[in-house]
């Protein structure tokens, strides 16, 4: 082969798949490939860097209002009406029957569906308001209630789920069946990296005070599902290395590494010469990659610059690897640094019994520390394009499971209603959406799906849930499923 | 069962003017040139993308979603509509839609965000101009062997094979890439039919080998490496979604390895595929089954289950009832059937009522809803060793044999047993009982109906300490309601129960013997429950060992099993208080309950004292009662107790049958397991479930083959054997294609239909139509030979062509989908941590066993596992465990193999017929600092600097172990700069080179110097990331 052709040809080529995460490098791609009946989205590799200025590999329907989401899912499902749902009514119902105008015949879980009353549990905590607004807050959150008029409730979010697999994997992926893409996968399928040396999407997963009742929490969760592996999450580790693999065997110190990887390199060009591969340089670049993410991850982590004003702000807990406090202080860090998705995992809301005895620590584990973000967000101008949401996979039931005093109950899983709210990122601050009835049992105004919930979520993004697709199987697959979703534009600013 | 007719949806709609499937396959893929204006339009190539992509997802099959009752997949439907007017398209309502600029008119409607182009809608029209000729889905039209079509260039293929490819080369005026070089060839093959590259000696004689039938050779020999089995049996595990857990909540150990070493040892063995299918869907159905087959049929048990507390059981199995449909679906039809589980497919032939009739035949297992969290979960068959076979298959008939022998001296001493008894009298009884250190004999009243209860106590006896041994017992008679209370005490309830009693718990016997309850104190329960009403011997020995183990607990002169619920004992056990019969000191009399016969010894007593004592005892209650009177039952107790205590013959048959019961019990607890499938006894049958709802059950279903596929024989049974069966017919048009398109894609890293497990309409159409057919014909006219199946494949000369990629076929055929070059992509995971271990020497080659740990970081399963998982903390193992090939690795589903799964491997939480390949910075980190990747750069390392004296030759020496071939000069420059550079680093850094050395549990080199190992360590390091390396 002509040398010089050789040189056209790889640099075309070269150029098509490290500037892939750029839409001209895209289009490229897809009109070379386009011949080939090859859809860029099966293509392996993908994009990885890019400028910061990029447009999005998927065009944004309208303008976006957030670029960046943080997700703190609460799993096990916290109480609703021990936290944000106040219902002063049942005081005077402590040890009555839940009435069977209530349940309606409701599925149980089998945790409780044998049981032979459904005794009501009311709230042993205290409420305030709080606020422009005048929130009702439970004496569990205190932080929470100071930022209230930032914060946009929703206690009227509902689900189909009776129990954690399904409902979480529902929350996550539109889905009860596990194998669909996840919110953080199809963020990064829409909207790309913002950066060159980080992944898009990345996963933490929090590690609570108390462990008495966690459920299990897979990889499974944050897959890419049908969209292509690069959108899939990546788990960064509390202990150990924060990413598999990230650090050279003990006695290669970066220069060592960095010797080896021009040596690689030479050689990989001297193939690439011999058997004209495309992909031997995207490989080439990927192995560039990884050597950068061999600095910028531990400078990521690494926390001891931190002032400590940050702890004054996120709590003491913050220094504790693994500790939510300190898992939410590494996304301000990830999002400084061009991370798109962070989805926070805290486990142990499951509070089927000794709730009274589990709820303080739980909420200690995570309500400064939000506090503090959200406050950190502000000061450094970021809460505006970063959209935060909290909440679990579903509420739980006002009747008590198990043995039931003034001052200690279980409440089993709920799918009729629960509580979340978000903040930033166009969502609207200090509103409260939907009610639910004294028993906060059902839902009595402005219910909101999880499918109305992704709606909205996708419109912050930019994105119509309609056209926001990738097709798979011969369907137009979405977030949103093939069940009717809407847009709740009273939580939009 | 009868069918509305008696054949395929191929032919219905091909009606009226119905061609044979031979002309439909010829019509439909005759090029894959775009219509012209000229051309007669063909339905599935030209018509049918177009409106599967713009119509059919409102006019389609699906009959919840379709609008206007509108079906344009039916030609029949769309005439009758007056949509589609063969021969008039300006009559067609089609046309006036999609020519419509009425916003309210026009299709497809501006809300789906679809648009025709203006020769979409040409083709549309000339289509129904033409007679809008209908043709079935090309995939359900029986393949027929076409004939390989001529070719320009006659002298280059080998195969029938190579006339097809050469055909699709040629039309695109490409001519194949010249034949790779043998050592290029010689690792092709290698890391094809074995997964592992070949070693340096086997690629130099395969060169050096100049006879003609070198390459078939080289390639018999790979065929024959046991290696073979496991490369092949990887794949068909993705598919299997074989795992080493249960997945769901605990994801705790599911041990079902055996199957995997069953489809190994298929492959090695060469089972003809159509048997390795009817054996993994059906195994257990078949008449004589084999234990080999039953193990094959975990294959539909390596599904997923749970056992989360609250998850309701009816769901719980139509959730694994849809996922073995789903499964076999894929895996041999092809087909996506899941789409049905809530509504009519929306392109394929499968309505939802379909989906749920063949779901019958994957309903109907015993398999319960609840895993139990355990490895052995039912239904499950001992598997023994190898070794331990033949005398496992010959033992059930020897038990029998011993049995029958026991059986016949019983019968023969009968009469001998009612000589003896006859004459005994209660004092003859009574001189017989074991008097071993009587302590206590507390009167006998009488055993006589209702409940007779002695009061007794007694400060004399019963005072023992902890370290003394002794035994205690008595006859008594539980109600039916059960009892809870003190048989017999010497307890001090108020100073923290000290002393001891035998406790009756409900219908459990226990005994406690306690310092201070619960801290200090044993307790030992009895797992079964006491039978009630009648007269029951129990008597507990301790032995003074202070542990719960030391108490044994008999029930009618039988050990029985008991749990131990207190087990810490440190403190003195001896109390003033006297001793009690039917209450501890301070308690109430234990209600109900009779009590007779108490005694106590102060040793404990042996297992056959024990039985001497109920059989005695017994025999004493029989002789009360005058001959005729006495119970039946309660006489072949006694006669039960007399042959195994006081007839040598029969004890000396039941000594020989316990041996050969506790043999068999020896090889099964030194065995495996295996889990298997089970029918119920009633037909397979199945409900159509709304939207897929386990609650929404509507019509109930029979098993059934869906309609739109060749009808099932009436003579084939309606369960998983006849369904099997139904799949191998010669008729079938999907299982031999789509199997033979999984190998293509194994070899060529993509299928001729990429879609491999959708050959439905949803998926995409195959590149080279009639090579698939004929390859599906040659694979199942063969008797399904799978050897000789990849042979044909690998002897080919599409396949043996170099894989250089010029700049005219990176234009014309940028991801070789013409196969105009030989394969070239990156290897799957389990490749490319095989190839580190066997290059470097570290390899273990042994067949099978339970899964094994090898190096991974710590935390993996932890971050992910549940506290009560037993799967939750992961311990690497030492030595020939971190060395054996990657499809021994256990397989966690909620955390597959770390650097693996990194590397693409599928989680096996669901069947998986095609991995994607991405290329990611996380796979570099990978292959760069794994320590099991490192330790082998090392290794290899060590191997070279051994075995070859100078740079040079250890360059060459490195090459020839990673790359299968020798160094070029440009390349040797590079790493001679690179250990240059290495070495400079080492020598100044002595402390670095020992920390490099010691990743990794291989032994060192004695005498290798360590900066230089280092050294070439990093070396090594660098040739195993290459492109090339890592790149089939």
């Amino acid at each position: 082969m002509n040398p010089f052709e050789q040189y056209a040809l790889s640099e075309t080529r070269r150029r098509f798949f490290r500037r892939g995460g750029n839409a001209v490098g895209w289009a490229g791609l897809m009109s070379l490939l386009a011949k080939d009946g090859l859809t860029p989205p099966a293509m392996a590799g993908g994009p990885v860097g890019g400028s910061g200025e990029h447009l999005p590999p998927i065009p944004t329907h309208l303008a976006p209002k957030a670029k960046r989401v943080v997700y703190l899912h609460m799993v096990g499902g916290p109480s609703q009406m021990d936290l944000f749902d106040y219902k002063p009514a049942m005081g005077d119902w402590y040890d009555k029957d839940l009435p069977e105008s209530i349940r309606q015949g409701q599925r149980l879980t089998t945790m409780t569906s044998g049981q032979a009353r459904f005794p009501i549990a009311p709230s042993k905590y205290k409420f305030a308001q709080h606020g422009q607004n005048g929130m009702w807050v439970s004496e569990m959150l205190p932080y929470t209630a100071r930022m209230v008029d930032d914060l946009c409730f929703i206690r009227s979010m509902h689900t189909e789920a009776i129990n954690h697999e399904p409902a979480v994997s529902m929350l996550q992926t539109g889905n009860q069946i596990p194998g669909r893409p996840c919110l953080g996968s199809w963020v990064s399928y829409g909207l790309g990296s913002l950066n060159e040396d980080l992944p898009t999407f990345v996963v933490l997963v929090a590690r609570p005070s108390n462990t008495e009742q966690i459920q299990a929490i897979s990889a499974r969760l944050w897959s890419s599902g049908y969209l292509p592996g690069e959108h899939a999450g990546v788990s960064f580790r509390s202990a150990g290395d924060p990413i598999l693999y990230i650090n050279n065997p003990p006695g290669v110190p970066p220069e060592v590494r960095r010797n080896t990887l021009d040596g690689l390199r030479a050689l990989n060009e001297m193939n690439f010469r011999q058997v004209g591969d495309p992909e031997t340089h995207t490989r080439i670049e990927q192995y560039e990659l990884a050597f950068r993410m061999q600095s910028s991850v531990p400078d990521l982590t690494n926390t001891a610059g931190e002032p400590e004003s940050t702890y004054a702000l996120y709590g003491e807990d913050a220094r504790k690897p693994g500790s939510f406090a300190n898992s939410i202080l590494l996304t301000r860090r990830m999002l400084e640094r061009g991370v798109r998705f962070v989805q926070i995992y805290h486990n142990n809301w499951d509070h089927h019994g000794n709730l009274g005895g589990r709820m303080p620590s739980q909420c200690k584990d995570v309500d400064q520390p939000c506090w503090g973000f959200i406050q950190d967000l502000k000061q450094r101008g970021m809460l505006d394009d970063t959209l935060v949401i909290w909440g679990g996979e579903f509420g739980r039931t006002i009747y008590s499971q198990g043995g039931l005093s003034k001052d200690n109950y279980g409440r089993d899983h709920h799918p009729r209603c629960f509580t979340m709210w978000m903040a930033g990122g166009g969502c609207k601050p200090g509103a409260i959406h939907g009610e639910t009835d004294d028993f906060s049992y059902n839902i009595v105004k402005d219910p909101v799906h999880i499918r109305d919930f992704h709606a909205t979520v996708l419109q912050l993004l930019g994105y119509d849930h309609e056209r926001f697709t990738y097709r798979y199987q011969g369907l137009d697959q979405k977030l949103t499923g093939v069940e009717p979703a809407k847009v709740i534009k009273e939580l939009l600013a | 069962m009868s069918r509305p007719k008696g054949i395929s949806v191929a032919a219905r709609l091909a009606a009226p003017r119905a061609f044979g499937p031979a002309l439909a396959l010829a019509l439909g893929f005759a090029a894959p040139a775009p219509a012209r204006a000229d051309d007669g339009l063909i339905y599935n190539r030209d018509v049918r993308p177009i409106l599967a992509e713009n119509c059919f997802a409102c006019h389609g099959p699906d009959s919840a979603a379709r609008k206007a009752d509108l079906r344009l997949d039916k030609r029949e439907a769309a005439v009758e509509m007056g949509a589609v007017e063969p021969g008039k398209p300006d009559e067609s309502g089609v046309v006036a839609r999609i020519d419509s600029t009425d916003k309210q008119e026009v299709m497809p409607p501006p809300s789906s965000h679809k648009t025709l182009t203006a020769e979409q809608k040409d083709v549309l029209r000339r289509w129904i101009a033409q007679g809008a000729e209908y043709q079935p889905h090309w995939s359900l039209i029986a393949p027929v062997r076409p004939t390989p079509p001529p070719v320009a260039d006659a002298s280059w293929g080998r195969t029938p094979i190579d006339a097809f490819v050469l055909a699709g080369l040629e039309a695109k005026g490409l001519k194949p890439a010249p034949e790779a070089d043998r050592r290029t060839l010689a690792r092709r093959l290698s890391l094809d039919l074995t997964g592992l590259p070949p070693r340096p000696e086997e690629v130099e004689a395969f060169v050096a080998d100049a006879s003609p039938d070198a390459y078939e050779k080289y390639v018999d020999a790979l065929l024959r490496s046991p290696a073979w089995g496991e490369h092949r049996g990887r794949y068909w595990l993705d598919a299997a979604r074989y795992a080493d857990t249960h997945g769901f909540h605990f994801d705790n150990y599911r041990e079902m390895w055996s199957y995997r070493d069953w489809v190994i040892e298929a492959f090695n063995a060469n089972m003809p595929f159509d048997r390795f299918t009817i054996e993994q869907i059906a195994g257990d159905l078949l008449p004589n089954r084999t234990l080999a087959q039953q193990v094959a049929s975990g294959f539909n048990r390596c599904a997923m289950s749970t056992n989360e507390g609250g998850t309701i059981a009816e769901e719980n199995l139509v959730g694994y009832t849809r996922d073995r449909t789903e499964t076999v679906g894929q895996v041999f039809l092809g087909l996506t059937v899941g789409c049905a589980v809530c509504h009519d497919h929306k392109f394929d032939p499968i309505s939802q009522k379909e989906f749920y009739e063949l779901s019958a035949f994957f309903n109907n297992s015993t398999q319960p809803a609840y895993d139990g969290n355990v490895k052995d979960s039912a239904p499950i068959i001992p598997v023994p060793r190898p070794d331990d076979l033949p005398r496992w298959e010959a033992l059930p008939a020897l038990v029998d044999a011993a049995k029958a022998e026991v059986d016949a001296r019983a019968k023969a001493a009968r009469p001998e047993f009612d000589a003896w008894l006859a004459p005994q009298t209660a004092d003859a009884l009574a001189a017989m009982l074991p008097a071993g250190d009587l302590r206590l004999s507390v009167g006998l009243p009488t055993r006589d109906e209702g409940a007779p209860q002695v009061a007794f106590e007694s400060a004399a006896v019963g005072d023992f300490e902890k370290d003394q041994a002794f035994s205690f017992g008595a006859w008594i008679k539980v109600p039916q309601a059960g009892a809870t209370g003190s048989v017999l005490a010497r307890m001090d309830e108020a100073h923290g129960h000290r002393g001891w009693d035998l406790w009756l718990e409900g219908k459990k016997i226990a005994a406690h013997i306690v310092h201070e309850w619960p801290g200090d104190a044993l307790k030992a329960v009895s797992k079964d429950d006491l039978p009630a009403d009648v007269w029951t011997h129990v008597l507990l020995t301790y032995d003074g060992s202070g542990k719960a183990a030391g108490v044994k607990i008999y029930v009618d002169g039988r050990l029985r099993e008991s749990t131990a619920a207190a087990d810490r004992l440190k403190g003195s056990i001896r109390t003033e208080v006297p001793l009690k019969v039917g209450r501890r000191n301070a308690s109430a009399r234990i209600p109900d309950v009779g009590i007779a016969d108490v005694r106590l010894h102060g040793r404990a007593l042996d297992g056959a004292e024990v039985a001497d004592l109920a059989g005695l005892g017994r025999a004493w209650a029989l002789l009360t009662k005058p001959a005729d009177k006495r119970p039946a039952a309660e006489a072949d107790a006694v006669f039960a107790w007399w042959t195994a205590s006081r007839d040598p013959a029969s004890r000396e048959l039941r000594e020989k049958l316990a041996a050969l019961e506790s043999e068999r019990e020896a090889i099964k607890a030194r065995g495996t397991i295996a889990y298997v499938s089970q029918e119920k006894s009633e037909e397979a049958a199945a409900f159509l479930l709304f939207r897929g709802q386990y609650d929404q059950r509507r019509d109930p279903l029979k098993a059934a083959t869906p309609e739109a596929l060749p009808p099932m024989p009436e003579e084939l049974p309606r369960n998983r054997l006849g369904f099997a069966q139904w799949l191998l017919r010669p008729e079938h048009p999907l299982t031999a294609r789509v199997t033979v398109n999984r190998s293509w894609q194994e070899l060529f890293g993509q299928g001729l239909v990429r879609t491999t497990g959708d050959l439905g309409v949803s998926g995409e159409q195959p590149s080279h139509p009639e090579l698939l057919d004929w390859m599906a014909v040659e694979f199942r006219e063969s008797g399904w030979d799978v050897k000789r199946f990849y042979k044909l494949l690998v002897t080919s000369s599409a396949y043996r062509q170099s894989a250089v990629a010029t700049p005219e076929k990176l234009e014309a055929d940028p991801s070789n989908r013409l196969i105009s070059r030989g394969p070239r992509f990156r290897m799957d995971a389990e490749m490319v941590r095989d190839y580190a271990l066997a290059s470097s020497g570290l390899l273990v080659a042994k067949l099978g066993g339970p899964s094994v740990r090898p190096y991974q970081p710590e935390g993996v399963w932890e971050a992910v596992a549940m506290p009560e998982s037993n799967t939750r903390n992961y311990k690497p193992d030492t030595g020939e465990g971190l060395y054996r090939r990657s499809l021994y690795t256990f397989w966690k589903r909620a955390a597959p193999p770390a650097s693996l799964e990194i590397l693409n491997a599928p989680s096996r939480e669901v069947c998986t017929v095609r991995r994607e390949r991405t290329d990611t910075p996380l796979q570099a980190l990978v292959t760069l600092n794994d320590p099991q990747f490192v330790e082998a750069a090392r290794a290899l390392a060590q191997r070279v600097l051994a075995e070859a004296p100078d740079f040079d030759a250890r360059a060459d020496a490195l090459a020839r172990r990673a790359l299968a071939r020798p160094l070029r000069e440009e390349e040797a420059s590079v790493l001679r700069e690179s250990l240059g550079r290495l070495a400079a680093y080492y020598q100044a850094h002595p402390e670095d080179a020992e920390k490099l050395l010691a990743v990794g549990e291989a032994p060192r080199v004695p005498d290798q110097p360590p900066a230089e190992t280092a050294a070439w360590t990093m070396l090594a390091n660098q040739i195993l990331n290459l492109d090339e390396v890592l790149n089939k």
